[in-house]
Order: C-alpha cells, then sequence, then structure tokens
C-alpha cells in the first residue's frame, strides 16, 4: 500500500510539472497547445537515449534535454507567431500527429512501437536515486523549482507581458512590445520545463514507448488545467491531484468491466470538461468566470 | 502506373475530405463555433450505417437514412444544449472549444465501449475494386465518392444563393447584429446550420466506412483535416474548404510514392504549416494572421 502510494505521488508530481508548464502558456500567454506531450516525450527519449549510451547523471541529462525541447519547440513557436486561437489549434494538433509518427518510426533512436527499456535510475553527484523515496523527492523537488521559476517570471515584467499578450495582442503590440519575442519566448519555456517532467518519467519507470505521448496525454494534461483552473497557480496541481487520483478510484468500484475502466475515465474526463465549460467556465481553483479570452 | 493508381484513389480521398471540410466551414463561417466535435459527427453516423446495415442487415437505403438523422440530431444537439448556454454567459473560443473537444472525447470512448477500438469496415457489392487497367484497380466507390462531392457541393451552393433561408445565413457570418435587426432569429438559423453541416458529413463516412474502414479515434483525423482544409481553403471560404479538402486527399496519396502509409497524418500537417507560414490568407478568403 505504501509503495503504491509513493509511486502515485511521485506520478502526480511528474504530471503536475506538466500541467503547470502548459499552464503557463496557456493560461497566460493564451497559446492553446494540444502537442505538449511531444515536448514531455522529447525529454524522455533524450534522457532515456542518454542514459543508455553515456550514463544517467542528471547533471547533464537536464541542460541536454532541456535546450533540445527548448530549440524544437521554436517550430511549434512558428505558427503560434502567424496565427491566433482556434488555427493555432490546429497546427498544435497536427504536430502532436506528426511528433507521434516521428517517435513510432525513428526506430534507431526511439525504439519504434515496443519503446526502450531497461533505463538506468537517475543519478546525482554520483548517487544513483532509484529508491522510491528518492524518486518521490526528486520529482516533488522539481515540481516545487518549477513552479518557484514559473510564480518568479510571471511576477516580472515578462510576466506582464504575457497577459497584455493574452489580453489584446493589438494593445500590446500598441504600447511598443515585442508581440513575436514574447510569445517565442514563452513557448521556448514552457517546453524545456515540460522536458525536465519527461527526463523524470523515463529515468523512473525505467522504461518508455510512445503510448506515454500520445494525443490522449496532451488532451489529459489540457483536462487538468481546465478542470483545476486556467490562469491560476494551485489549478494544475488541483486538477492533477484530481486526475492521477480518480482513476484509482475507478479501478477499486467493482460493477464497472476491467477492460472498459480506461475508456469511462476517458469519458467523465470529458463530461467533466463539457459540464465546467458550461457552468464554470473558470475551473475548481479558479474564480468563476475568469476564462481565458 | 503507380502514379495513376495513386491520383484515383487521391480524388476519391480527397472528395470525401471535401465534404467534411465544406460541413465544418459552413458551420465555423457562419456561427463562429469552432465545432471540433465535428470529427464525431463522421464517427457517430459511421457507425450508426456499419450497425444498421453489416449487422442488423437492413436495406442501405434505411441504413443511409438513420445514419443522417443520428448526425443532424447530434449536430443539433450540441449547438442546442452545449454551445448555446455557454455563449449566452460567455463567448470566448476557448470555453466553447474545451467543451466541444469533452464531447469529441465521450464519443470516442462510448463508441469504442460499445463497437470496439478496432477497425471496423462495411462490405457492400461496391466495395470490390475492379481492374481496369493492368494493375490499375478502381472501385466503384471512387466515383460515387466524387459524384456525391460534387452534387452535394452544388445543392449547397443553390441553397445558400437561391433560398431566402440561405441568403440569411450567408447574411449571419456577416453581421449577426443585422439579421436579428431585420427580424430573423440567430438561433433558428443556427440549428439549420448545424443540422446543414452535419448532414454534409454523412456521405463521407458512409463512402469512408466502405471503402478504408473506420474506428472510433478516426473523428481526431477528420477534424485535424477538416480544420486544416478550412484554413488552407481560407476562413470563411466554402469553395475554398472543397479545395482544399481535394489538395490534401491528393497530398495523403501522392506522398505515398515516397514515404510509407504512417506518414499520412505528418504528410497533412506539413501542408497546412506551409500554408500557415508563406500564404495564411489560404487559397481565398480573408486573412487569419495576426
Amino acid at each position: 500500500m505504501l509503495a503504491y502510494l509513493l509511486n502515485l505521488a511521485t506520478l502526480i508530481c511528474i504530471n503536475a510539472i506538466l500541467a503547470v508548464t502548459l499552464n503557463f502558456i496557456l493560461g497566460y500567454a493564451g497559446i492553446f497547445s494540444l502537442a505538449h506531450a511531444i515536448f514531455f516525450g522529447i525529454g524522455a527519449y533524450v534522457a532515456a537515449y542518454m542514459g543508455l549510451t553515456w550514463g544517467s547523471s542528471l547533471l547533464a541529462v537536464l541542460p541536454v534535454a532541456m535546450a533540445v525541447a527548448g530549440a524544437l519547440s521554436l517550430v511549434l513557436a512558428l505558427p503560434a507567431l502567424r496565427v491566433r486561437g482556434e488555427y493555432f489549434v490546429a497546427a498544435s494538433l497536427g504536430l502532436q500527429m506528426l511528433g507521434l509518427t516521428v517517435f513510432a518510426e525513428w526506430k534507431s533512436v526511439t525504439g519504434g512501437n515496443s519503446g526502450l527499456s531497461a533505463i538506468p535510475p537517475a543519478r546525482l553527484f554520483q548517487q544513483e536515486l532509484d529508491g522510491p523515496y528518492e524518486a518521490l523527492g526528486l520529482a516533488a523537488g522539481c515540481l516545487l523549482a518549477i513552479v518557484a521559476v514559473t510564480s518568479v517570471l510571471l511576477k516580472t515584467s515578462f510576466g506582464r507581458n504575457l497577459r497584455a499578450v493574452r489580453d489584446s495582442e493589438s494593445a500590446a503590440c500598441a504600447c511598443g512590445k515585442n508581440v513575436a519575442a514574447i510569445k517565442t519566448l514563452s513557448v521556448v519555456v514552457s517546453s524545456a520545463l515540460a522536458a525536465v517532467a519527461g527526463v523524470l518519467y523515463a529515468f523512473y519507470l525505467s522504461f518508455i514507448n510512445v503510448e506515454s505521448f500520445t494525443l490522449d496525454t496532451s488532451v489529459q494534461l489540457m483536462a487538468m488545467i481546465i478542470i483545476g483552473g486556467v490562469g491560476t497557480v494551485l489549478g494544475p496541481i488541483v486538477g492533477a491531484v484530481l486526475l492521477m487520483v480518480l482513476p484509482s478510484l475507478f479501478s477499486y468500484l467493482p460493477f464497472l468491466p476491467q477492460t472498459e475502466v480506461g475508456s469511462i475515465q476517458q469519458i467523465v474526463y470529458g463530461l467533466a470538461m463539457v459540464l465546467l465549460m458550461i457552468y464554470r467556465p473558470g475551473g475548481i481553483a479558479g474564480v468563476a468566470r475568469q476564462g481565458v479570452k | 502506373m503507380l502514379l495513376l493508381q495513386l491520383l484515383i484513389n487521391g480524388l476519391q480521398v480527397g472528395a470525401l475530405y471535401a465534404l467534411t471540410a465544406v460541413g465544418f466551414s459552413l458551420i465555423f463561417g457562419s456561427t463562429k463555433v469552432f465545432h471540433f466535435a465535428h470529427g464525431s459527427t463522421f464517427t457517430i453516423a459511421g457507425y450508426v450505417f456499419y450497425w444498421l446495415y453489416s449487422i442488423a442487415h437492413l436495406h442501405w437505403s434505411l441504413a443511409t437514412a438513420a445514419a443522417a438523422v443520428a448526425a443532424v440530431a447530434f449536430g443539433v444537439f450540441m449547438d442546442r444544449c452545449v454551445y448555446l448556454p455557454i455563449k449566452r454567459h460567455e463567448g470566448s473560443y476557448f470555453t466553447v472549444f474545451v467543451a466541444s473537444f469533452g464531447a469529441a472525447i465521450i464519443v470516442q470512448n462510448a463508441i469504442g465501449i460499445v463497437f470496439g477500438r478496432s477497425f471496423i469496415s462495411v462490405s457492400t457489392p461496391l466495395s470490390a475494386s475492379v481492374e481496369l487497367m493492368p494493375s490499375l484497380f478502381v472501385s466503384p466507390l471512387s466515383g460515387i465518392a466524387i459524384v456525391c462531392a460534387v452534387v452535394f457541393f452544388l445543392a449547397l451552393q443553390v441553397f445558400l444563393m437561391r433560398t431566402n433561408v440561405g441568403v440569411a445565413l450567408r447574411a449571419l457570418s456577416e453581421n449577426p447584429e443585422l439579421v436579428r435587426v431585420f427580424g430573423m432569429n440567430p438561433r433558428r438559423l443556427s440549428t439549420v446550420v448545424f443540422a446543414l453541416g452535419s448532414l454534409l458529413a454523412v456521405p463521407a463516412a458512409i463512402l469512408t466506412s466502405a471503402s478504408a474502414g473506420l474506428n472510433p479515434a478516426i473523428g481526431h483525423h477528420v477534424m485535424l483535416i477538416s480544420m486544416a482544409a478550412t484554413i488552407v481553403g481560407g476562413v470563411g471560404s466554402l469553395r475554398g474548404a472543397a479545395c482544399a479538402g481535394l489538395l490534401l486527399g491528393m497530398a495523403e496519396n501522392l506522398a505515398l510514392l515516397w514515404f510509407p502509409p504512417q506518414w499520412t497524418d505528418a504528410v497533412s500537417f506539413i501542408v497546412l504549416f506551409a500554408f500557415i507560414l508563406f500564404r495564411p490568407t489560404g487559397f481565398f478568403g480573408r486573412p487569419v494572421a495576426s
């Protein structure tokens, strides 16, 4: 039971990191990305590849994973600069599909559909972090650090610029803000931080394959921040906890057929998204009516 | 010969894409609702047809009619029970989009529970391919798909140009306030738009189920294509959406000359991406760039 709870807590922390980073672009910059799972995946594959070939020192892997994800996120930033709102959703959905195809087909690096296994646990200063407590500590530490980094960023002038861009791009532009630079930077920061979650995930599970980085994951992350509350500090974390704990509750309900539990979960997420949007668009932790414009 | 074969396949797939894309573009253009669940309309129509024709062994015309009723009912339900309450208190695209997305997830998983997650396909007397020339296989469905697309598109154009409701719909996309001032009811018009748009997905869904097959997740693919076609064709232009749907179908199939079939989604994305970067206004229509 304790092992189970530790595992759940670690996965909650990893998902909360993803939710916080997605909220950073969605909630504050108004960039609606359906491709977040791809940057999670890039982090995980970089970690797995480096761990299997050179070694799993976090001090080496984290910067590389963040750099790779940040650089590749410029691909996402390009359409984000050209089009707004709905059109960007289409572009990011396309990028999600493209990324998944690359993950599944670039067999020499990603292992194709069967994935990569026997990834060594993370190392920090020659110390292997392979126990459940160490893993949880590492994940929780990273979550705290990322919440701190994003909160500080949002308090600076950069954060104010982000919100200005979200609320009115034209007004921000008229005030002499470099909208393109602000958007690009926010996408790069968010993707690089999402890669951290990927690194933790790969080292923690020691096995990854494309299944973890599908559109379903992107959707689940989106559901987390929407249900929790968009544009709030607490929202994504509340959402991550809720959406990670609910599935385990579902699997304890005896009247549900085991094979359909996954689908029923998804239906519940979908229903929650529809009903929340009708009755409380700000999410659970949000103030009523605080949606993204 | 392979090239000719792929061109014919591309034309068939493109014609079906054009139909779904026009439905999406019609809804988005006149009501400004980003109807992400349009892919679900497609899936519902396809599965209703499959269920009645292949499992319950009904006559194809009855199965088609039932699929059409189901698709229209779903579209109108989404408009009345989901989008309308949201638009009443908040108009942001984000809220509408999330609700629409949630509905798409529900439909996909509900269909997965009822019919399973694997591919299903409907075999009809028309599904079998005929060898026209050595190594050139064409099924009668290709012809039907192209004829269907042309007929439906022309009928839609006549409806929009010649009937009072059609003219009102075009006015709705230009200026909803003015429509209200003239004493027409935008809410009723939006129901008509959703019914029409959903209806356009029906022939595409049925023909796809009879040729390539369906699975519950196909809605995402259909949605990507419809959104891409709307952008590539130019927002607000039905003609553009139709041409772009055709282009995407062709691109997907011609890409098979160089890439393995797993890359089809990637090809649609690259076409979309190229248009966003180099020609954000699309073929025809209003600019979408900020």
